[in-house]
């Protein structure tokens, strides 16, 4: 089939779904709607998958026109080249995975068919985004997974006990993503100012056609693009939300908020590359916003005792990690990071997920331990999934992060030595939490103990095929000291087959200098992890009741107090300027000045009473100017006077 | 002029008729009038005009004269797609049985109709104060008790602003010697006196739109009045203004605009970051969705003013959005206040649970209200921003402000009310006729997101003669 058709076909799939289940879900079956939901995503899989095989150049699909005002016109349309489809493959096929582990992991949750509607509507907002061919599309499916986000964080509104704090959490996500979607609109309108078209190929051509548009406000346009992706990917400083944001069911947490929604940013960073590659400035600023983001999260990762928050701050430290490679224009990268990340992440996310179903919903590390045992699928995954995200040798995270290390070294030696303390907590915060989940001895009491069991197959599932793709992911991507040919194979693919991607040099080293960061990366993580083997299960140490945290424990473990400071910071401003402008503005300014000035105009009333100019024309005129006065002046004396 | 007689026609005879009757009837009527209005769609080639009645002029210049253009023709359908609504919205509601409130809302509509249809300045402006007086009655009759304080506020404020825009006409018209709409376009002024007049219409508009600081007869009337007194008020009267700016001051004017441009730009633009800071913490949610609806509509007063068609685009895009819109708000907000004896967020929580089918269309209504992707609003929205933005970048920034500012009131609203643990026993879920009010608007809605482009061209062709007046005011000047 040709490609459009296909492409079409794979878009429009879990709007279907979506709609089906959504209009009819509540009669049908739970099994025909989880049913429905994830077929149409493996069947949009491999729709994508057919696509992918013949994807060897930049194809334009046009829709149809969605604005036009004078000369800047604006189209439903889509562009399929390898970055969007390779993101497809990612979304679709991730997705699908997630969406089977949910038939389990939902199964008992009234809200089933609702559930399986905003996941499918969600996949679908997030295929626009990244198929549209020009920032306006972007934008649709930018604000489209925002708001199926909000919907799946606040998921369990009516919860008795947690119904408010989970739509407190779903609103502070929808906010802060608004402050980064407004940057992005300001960034459409700069766009359009310079361009006068939105089309990804149009601004790239007109670039080529005329290099005078690379000036000064290209700066404007990219800094105004990235604070979009600092909204959307969680970084410095909008990342307080995706913490909280794991307030929703599990699955979302793996597939919105760690392999797929929280990587737009870093999508449409690598999209809009022509134009980052002629601002050093802004990629300068990514840089460091990349790199301090990856620092504090991990930082602050470490004495985290909530599974999931770990592995959230865990996410937003990664995704620092991305914008580094970014910052130094390594794109396709940051790509490669997104793609094993999104393997190993997912599985991570799922695993816990499969481990709080079997903790009958408790999320506290320390009341686990000694779980290898009673879960040995889930315990074997997330094994994998851990080792993957602490780079350990030959796994999918080993070959990624040494590709962004690798650039970090060529950049500047001091970038790339701090960069290895960011890796280093990873590995650290890592093994502690499987080592506490894991191992040790149960400490949630035995009645929990009794109940916690092995998920079902619809639930381990997924996990054994996402830990398979988080060994072997690294494989898209050897580097060329153990291949002769066909190394850096996506890099390549991406560089080859989308449009206005940079070619980024693929080998940035000498043989020698990837074998030393590789045996650097390795041993430490080795080293690491039988630290952390000692201390965790060998000197059996806990983590630390609350009340015992001391110096920097604390501030790790309180979050370095940045929801506080912002709340003390611009919060309370606001609501303080809300109360202030209604108590004082509105009623004592304007509403006293309305009578103060109407009582004025009834005064004025009781002396034009007088005006006798003898000419009928005004006379009419000012009776009704008069009357007017009069009926006020004895309305307010007679009515408000005390109002 | 079937037109416009319709309308005093069926709110004539459901005066005559037993009160159930002349709510059935009154039901056909609106939909009798719907349908005489997709006829005159279909007649209609927006490169042209319509002339519903002409008369030569009489004395003082009087003239007879009614017709449309393709953007008055827009307001006629809004004005005849909305009444159905609004009667279908309050169907179950007490007053609906009573065949005063049929017949005023017909007259609502006559008084509409006439506003947008008038092609001479004195008809347009008796049409204008008339609707006043079915709205007066609505809101004095149907409204609360302690009401009439407010009332008398509101009908006093307008009624002073209107007689700016009567000062405007006669000066206007008595250069012109008539008051045809074509005779005062052709007058030409200097920058002062045109300055002067459109101050003149500016009074009456700012205070009907309202712009900040001009609003404050609008909080207080939209929470003591009636739902359907508000829905009139807030989906159909305040457009008025809006289309009056547009089809009257400006091309009648425009000579003064780049004097008079700015200080309303600024006051829209205050008004939309004003609004909007109010409404964060606002208890009482019908006086949320009234600061809601200032922020709103300053944006769509600051893009008129820019006067070019692209803003106009947005700028009609926008005011049926928010026609739609304020009625979804508001009947969200009556059936909260109805069912639970309350309007204060901080009463209420936990509804979603106990009315779903309402928690999931507030739900659509409340995303409608944030311009989110595929609805009307996000085109609208859209194209009225980017171009404050190409006029002052500040203004275009703090203009995106309520892009965040709108979800934090908008969601904090839904959320005190819906979310959380139920607060009451019991909440009848929506009944029949609302839930199809929410259908109804949300299929517009979507539908408008998805083909705003149809608007957009259809009114084009008019936009673009409205603004030739400034184009060959500024040849002049050259």
């Amino acid at each position: 089939m040709a490609v459009d058709k296909l492409i079409l076909i794979l878009l429009v799939l879990p709007l279907l779904g979506a709609l089906v289940n959504g209009t009819l879900g509540k009669k049908l079956s739970n099994a025909l709607v989880g049913g429905i939901a994830t077929g149409v995503m493996l069947l949009s899989f491999c729709c994508a998958v057919l696509v992918f095989n013949q994807t060897n150049d930049t194809k334009i699909i046009h829709l149809f026109n969605l604005l036009k005002l004078n000369d800047l016109h604006i189209n439903a349309s889509l562009q399929v080249d390898a970055l969007s489809i390779w993101m497809t493959l990612i979304v679709t096929g991730i997705g699908t995975l997630i969406h089977i582990f949910s038939i389990g992991y939902m199964s008992h949750d009234k809200g089933f068919y609702k559930f399986f509607t905003y996941l499918n509507l969600f996949i679908f907002s997030m295929l626009l985004l990244i198929l549209g061919s020009n920032y306006f599309v972007l934008f649709f499916g930018w604000e489209g997974v925002g708001i199926c986000s909000y919907l799946l964080i606040g998921f369990h509104y009516s919860d008795a006990e947690k119904g408010m704090a989970n739509s407190i959490a779903a609103r502070k996500a929808f906010i802060m993503n608004r402050i980064g979607d407004a940057g992005l609109l300001i960034g459409l309108f700069l766009i359009i100012a310079q361009f006068n078209t939105l089309e990804f190929t149009g601004i790239a051509e007109k670039l080529s056609l005329d290099p005078t548009l690379a000036n000064g406000a290209i700066i404007g346009i990219t800094l105004c693009l990235f604070i979009a992706a600092t909204g959307k990917s969680a970084q410095i400083p909008l990342f307080t939300w995706l913490p909280d944001a794991m307030a929703g069911p599990t699955p979302v947490s793996a597939l919105i908020h760690a392999a797929t929604m929280v990587t737009a940013g870093i999508y449409l960073v690598v999209r809009s590359n022509f134009l980052f590659e002629l601002a050093p400035l802004t990629k300068d600023i990514i840089l460091a916003i990349g790199f301090a983001t990856s620092m504090i999260a991990a930082f602050i990762a470490m004495r985290q005792n909530d599974i999931k928050k770990v592995l959230a701050y865990s996410t937003v430290s990664q995704l620092g990690l991305m914008f580094v490679a970014l910052g130094m224009g390594a794109y396709t990268v940051a790509i490669f990071h997104v793609t094993t990340h999104a393997f190993f992440k997912a599985l991570l996310f799922l695993g816990s997920g499969s481990v709080i179903h079997a903790m009958s919903d408790e999320q506290d590390i320390r009341l686990m331990g000694g779980l290898a045992k009673k879960l040995p699928i889930t315990h074997l995954t997330f094994l994998i999934g851990t080792l993957a995200i602490a780079g350990f040798p030959l796994l999918s995270g080993f070959y990624s992060k040494d590709e962004i290390l690798g650039h970090a070294l060529a950049h500047s030696p001091i970038l790339y030595g701090t960069l290895m303390i960011s890796v280093a907590l990873t590995a650290v915060y890592m093994f502690r939490l499987y080592f506490l989940v894991f191992h040790g001895k149960f400490r949630g009491g035995e009645q929990l103990e009794s109940h916690v069991h092995e998920s079902k197959a619809i639930m381990t599932f997924p996990l054994v095929v996402l830990a398979i793709l988080s060994v072997f992911g690294g494989l898209l991507n050897l580097p060329g000291i153990f291949l002769k040919n066909g190394t850096h194979w996506l890099q390549n693919f991406l560089n080859a087959h989308t449009a206005g991607l940079e070619k980024i040099h693929a080998e940035h080293a000498s043989k020698t200098t990837i074998l030393t960061l590789m045996a650097v990366a390795s041993t430490m993580t080795i080293l690491i992890l039988i630290w952390a083997y000692y201390t965790y299960v060998k000197k059996n140490k806990l983590a630390i009741a609350d009340k015992d945290l001391k110096g920097w424990q604390l501030f790790s473990n309180a979050k370095l107090y940045i929801d506080e400071v912002y709340n003390f910071l611009i919060v309370k401003p606001i609501e303080f300027l809300s109360k202030m402008a209604y108590s004082f503005i509105e009623i004592k300014v304007l509403n006293q000045g309305v009578f103060g000035f109407a009582n004025l105009f009834g005064k004025a009333g009781s002396i034009i009473r007088y005006w006798q100019t003898g000419l009928l024309s005004s006379y009419l005129f000012w009776m009704v100017i008069g009357l007017i006065g009069l009926i006020s002046y004895y309305i307010i004396k007679l009515q408000f006077w005390n109002f | 002029m079937e037109l416009l007689i319709l309308p005093l026609v069926i709110g004539l005879i459901s005066l005559i008729l037993p009160s159930y009757w002349s709510k059935i009837f009154g039901g056909i009527g609106a939909i009798a009038s719907l349908a005489l209005a997709f006829i005159h769609l279909n007649g209609f080639d927006p490169l042209t005009q319509t002339i519903l009645a002409s008369s030569n002029k009489m004395a003082f210049g009087l003239t007879f004269n009614f017709g449309y253009d393709a953007f008055g023709l827009v307001m006629v359908m809004l004005t005849n797609a909305i009444i159905p609504i609004i009667l279908l919205s309050n169907w179950n509601r007490e007053l609906a049985n009573n065949k005063l409130f049929t017949a005023l809302v017909f007259f609502m509509q006559l008084g509409l109709l006439g506003v947008f249809t008038a092609q001479d300045g004195i008809l347009f402006y008796i049409f204008w104060e008339f609707t006043l007086l079915p709205i007066f009655l609505l809101l004095y009759w149907f409204g609360a008790k302690e009401n009439n304080k407010v009332l008398f506020k509101f009908f006093i404020y307008t009624l002073v602003g209107s007689l700016g825009m009567l000062l405007a006409l006669i000066a206007l018209g008595s250069s012109a010697n008539s008051f045809a709409y074509a005779d005062l376009k052709n007058v030409q002024l200097t920058q002062e006196v045109a300055c002067w007049i459109m101050s003149g219409f500016l009074l009456a508009f700012a205070i009907k739109i309202p712009l900040f600081p001009f609003h404050t007869w609008q909080p207080a009337t939209y929470t003591s009045s009636p739902m359907a007194g508000t829905m009139l008020l807030s989906a159909l009267m305040l457009k008025m203004a809006l289309f009056g700016m547009i089809k009257w001051m400006l091309p009648l004017t425009s000579e003064g605009i780049e004097i008079m441009r700015w200080p309303v730009i600024i006051l829209g633009t205050i008004g939309i970051v004003y609004g909007a800071i109010i409404a964060i913490k606002q208890n009482d949610i019908k006086t949320l969705f009234a600061f809601a609806s200032i922020s709103h509509l300053g944006l769509i007063a600051a893009g008129i003013m820019l006067f070019n068609t692209a803003a106009w685009s947005g700028a009609v895009v926008q005011i049926i959005n928010h026609s739609l819109i304020s009625i979804g708000l508001f009947l969200a907000a009556d059936i909260l206040e109805k069912r639970t004896g309350t309007r204060q967020l901080s009463e209420l929580g936990g509804i979603a649970k106990l009315a779903p089918r309402f928690g999931f269309w507030f739900a659509v209504t409340v995303f409608a209200a944030l311009s989110v992707p595929f609805s009307a609003g996000f085109i609208g929205e859209f194209i009225l921003i980017k171009e404050l933005f190409t006029f002052h970048v500040i203004i275009g920034i703090l203009a995106a402000t309520s892009l965040i500012l709108g979800a934090v009131y908008m969601l904090r609203s839904y959320q005190l009310s819906m979310f959380g643990a139920p607060k009451i026993a019991a909440f009848e879920d929506l009944t029949w006729n609302e839930m199809a009010v929410f259908i109804i608007l949300s299929l517009l809605i979507l539908g408008i997101g998805l083909f705003s482009s149809l608007i957009i061209e259809y009114t084009e062709p008019t936009f673009r003669i409205l603004t030739e007046t400034l184009t060959s005011n500024q040849q002049i000047i050259e």
